[in-house]
């Protein structure tokens, strides 16, 4: 747990345009703010924010029922501890309750602090002790477990808490991994709440009059910096702007801010105003400081406070420049897990590269290789990788699946052939039946070529497309796992601007040796939107993409690093429709 | 004969990104002009202060004909010698009718807008929604009650040689 935490605070937390918030918050070491920002619409959603949403952290509560009764002349004295088993199987103890005395029943008080990572599986352990009366004095934390009696024990990953619209999940107690007896050990229920400060955000417009000219053959190149004074007496940035050329009256994008990043209203801010300089050692024109409450006021009145600089003397000098909060409002920002626990749901699609180019999959060193032993090929890998994460959110875990460039039994080359060589329907029923119907594909088609994703993008976008007739809750994810180049990039790129206005995110894993370099185009990650041959800009980024090899034998996982970007996405469109989730009373009753 | 027959779109033109005149960002006073057979449908205001990120937001309820194939958007700056067309997308109508989502989904749809050389020149972003009309969800034979009305005395002579002779009601109506 604690190596898989890390990629997550370092991609939100910090960041208020969407483009800046991947690159750390010290824009000493980065290239530049955003100069041409991959928003599409002046809508709030999309706009700003940290596009990650917020960083979503969970507590468990835990109560069990029918436990063992291991005391003699009274009940057992249970406490539970609450373990994030790690990839190597070792267990990370995440907290422990108190201890409920003579009780077979227990309702724990004392929660379980969790972060959720979407990104990956979060498998979970339970174990229920019965404290000995001896140690009833003892502060629970420095219990010595080995010398307390063993009640039973559970495991399940977060994600199927999360999932459950109650967010409650009740497991059957267990023996010790090994002996799991028949004797029933009671049940054990999980309930998870969010942990949110508060939902609660605030856009605001700023601008800029009368700044300093900083450049000698131009006006400044101003942006702001935003940063949150700590207790400690430092201070965080929290979100920058965009970069307005030679302007010395600028006027910025909207800024997002979460109650996360600003704390509180009355929380002073620091505002500093900088020319940018494509060196990195941008100049700073003047700053101040002003709560939330005070940019508040400022809008109301409408009128500006001045920039102050700071001379080497420690002379504050007030500048002619002035601050001005052209537009200021307060939203609320639901995260990723109020969707889901609402009932949104994300669909799972695979498409598998059929190519020639893989090799001959009787051949050991065939990309598409099944080995007797049960070593899986990177395809497998990344389909059971990827799979066993989002199958979570899927209540029907039937998924469409779909092979390209082979060619199927009736003789012709197909650019989206049903996996399962179902006729009638391309749907298999979980992870499980993908493995299957990827099986039983590599002995019915023949590899063939060349690479075209266009009719998978396109069949994944229809089914999209189709589903919002009937909901709009529901997000389509596809995977394309493929070992190569792509014989026209065109092509694919028109299939993805066409598709990059639904609700739809696509999730491309390269395996192999070959150069994925246009990979990397169709990942927008660079700022430049992808672009069609008639001329249509996507609507925004849809498209991740992870090579295996990269990221092979390093300590993020392919799958974290694919998913990564998955909520985010997420969000961009429900918020851009103003579509929020839907009341969890509603939910209920539905569900 | 259903020439005249329209349908109803709400378009929003949200905003511009990186709007240049002869290289350079524009400075100010930027507008969008939105039009189908160079008929203009709608105009927004001016922005002020948006430079060349220029930020409308205006929702524009325009009607056009059912056989547009294309509106266009036109980009263009306030000068003192006049207006001056920056740069010009093309929307094609099946990029918002049609297609496998519902008919009154609302589409965020972004282009490229080239200048008069066809030189690219930034990005118009806008979002649109076809209005679906009543008789549309109920039946398609009342869609047409709709359009004939225009085209009875006009359209009549050109279409009947295309229906098959001695049909009484058709009659009907020469004698009448």
């Amino acid at each position: 747990m604690a190596a898989t935490t890390m990629p997550l605070t370092s991609s939100t937390g910090l960041g208020g345009s969407s483009n800046s918030s991947r690159k750390s918050s010290e824009f000493e070491n980065e290239t530049l703010p955003c100069r041409t920002a991959p928003n599409l619409c002046g809508c709030v959603a999309c706009r700003g924010g940290s596009n990650r949403g917020s960083k979503d952290t969970a507590l468990l509560s835990l109560a069990a029922f029918n436990l063992r009764d291991r005391d003699i002349t009274s009940k057992s004295d249970p406490m539970a501890v609450v373990y994030a088993k790690k990839i190597d199987g070792k267990l990370d103890e995440l907290g422990r309750t108190e201890v409920v005395l003579n009780s077979l029943n227990p309702t724990w008080i004392e929660k379980v602090t969790v972060a959720f990572q979407f990104e990956i599986m979060q498998p979970f352990v339970f174990h229920v002790y019965d404290i000995d009366t001896k140690y009833y004095n003892v502060p629970v934390k420095t219990l010595k477990l080995e010398d307390q009696d063993f009640l039973g024990e559970a495991t399940c990953v977060l994600s199927e808490i999360v999932t459950k619209q109650s967010r409650s999940l009740t497991l059957n107690l267990h023996g010790k991994s090994g002996h799991t007896g028949l004797r029933n050990l009671g049940v054990l229920t999980i309930h998870a709440e969010e942990l949110v400060a508060s939902r609660s955000a605030v856009e605001i417009t700023l601008r800029c009059s009368y700044l300093d000219n900083k450049d000698l053959f131009s006006k400044s190149d101003p942006f702001l910096r935003v940063s949150r004074i700590v207790e400690s007496g430092g201070s965080i940035p929290i979100c920058k702007t965009e970069v307005v050329n030679n302007n010395l009256n600028p006027t910025w994008k909207p800024l997002c801010l979460s109650m996360q990043q600003f704390g509180s209203k009355d929380n002073p801010l620091i505002i500093e105003c900088f020319d940018f300089n494509s060196s990195g050692n941008h100049v700073l024109i003047g700053k101040l400081q002003k709560s939330v409450a005070d940019l508040e006021k400022l809008h109301k009145g409408r009128s500006g406070a001045n920039l102050i600089l700071t001379s080497h003397h420690g002379h504050e000098k007030i500048l002619k420049g002035q601050l001005f909060v052209d537009q200021f409002c307060e939203k609320e920002q639901y995260s990723f897990l109020d969707y889901i626990s609402s009932g949104f749901e994300l669909n799972f699609m695979v498409a598998i590269d059929f190519t020639a180019s893989n090799g001959n999959p009787r051949n050991p060193d065939s990309l598409h290789y099944i080995d007797p032993s049960g070593r899986l090929n990177s395809y497998q890998k990344a389909i059971i990788d990827v799979g066993e994460v989002i199958q979570f959110y899927d209540s029907d875990k039937r998924f469409p699946a779909w092979g390209f460039g082979g060619r199927t039994s009736d003789g012709t080359i197909s650019h989206c052939f049903n996996l399962n060589g179902n006729a009638g329907g391309f749907e298999v029923e979980g992870v499980e039946g993908i493995m299957t119907a990827y099986a039983s594909a590599l002995h019915n088609v023949a590899l063939a070529g060349p690479t075209l994703f266009g009719q998978v993008i396109n069949t994944a976008a229809q089914t999209a497309g189709q589903s919002l007739s009937y909901n709009s809750n529901k997000y389509f994810v596809l995977l394309i796992i493929t070992d190569g180049v792509l014989t026209d990039l065109q092509e694919t790129k028109d299939a993805l601007v066409k598709a990059s206005d639904l609700p739809l995110s696509i999730l491309i894993v390269g395996v192999g040796g070959a150069d994925f370099g246009q990979m990397e185009v169709l990942d927008a990650d660079n700022g430049q939107r992808l672009e069609s041959s008639t001329g249509r800009v996507a609507t925004h980024d849809i498209v991740q993409f992870v090579s295996m090899r990269d990221v092979h034998g390093g300590r993020i996982s392919v799958v974290q690093a694919l998913l990564e970007e998955l909520p985010g996405q997420f969000l961009t469109y429900m918020r851009r429709r103003d579509i929020k989730p839907r009341p969890l009373h509603v939910a209920q009753t539905s569900g | 004969m259903f020439s005249t027959a329209s349908r109803t779109l709400e378009i929003t033109v949200i905003s511009g990104e990186d709007i240049r005149n002869k290289r350079k960002p524009v400075k100010k006073n930027v507008f969008a002009v939105i039009r189908t057979d160079s008929q203009p449908l709608c105009r927004t205001e001016t922005d002020k202060d948006g430079g060349s990120y220029p930020y409308w937001n205006e929702k524009h309820n325009v009607d056009i004909p059912v056989h547009a194939r294309f509106i266009t958007v036109e980009v263009q700056c306030k000068t003192s010698v006049g207006d001056k067309t920056l740069g010009m997308a093309t929307i094609p109508v099946s990029d918002f009718v049609g297609g496998f989502v519902p008919q009154s989904y609302l589409h965020f749809l972004s282009y490229r807008l080239r200048d008069s050389n066809g030189e690219r020149n930034g990005i118009i972003n806008v979002s649109v929604k076809a209005k679906v009309p009543e008789y549309a969800a109920s039946s398609c034979s009342s869609a047409t009650t709709i359009g004939v009305p225009f085209g009875k005395t006009s359209c009549y002579g050109g279409v009947v040689p295309g229906v098959p002779v001695g049909v009484p009601i058709m009659k009907q109506y020469y004698q009448g």
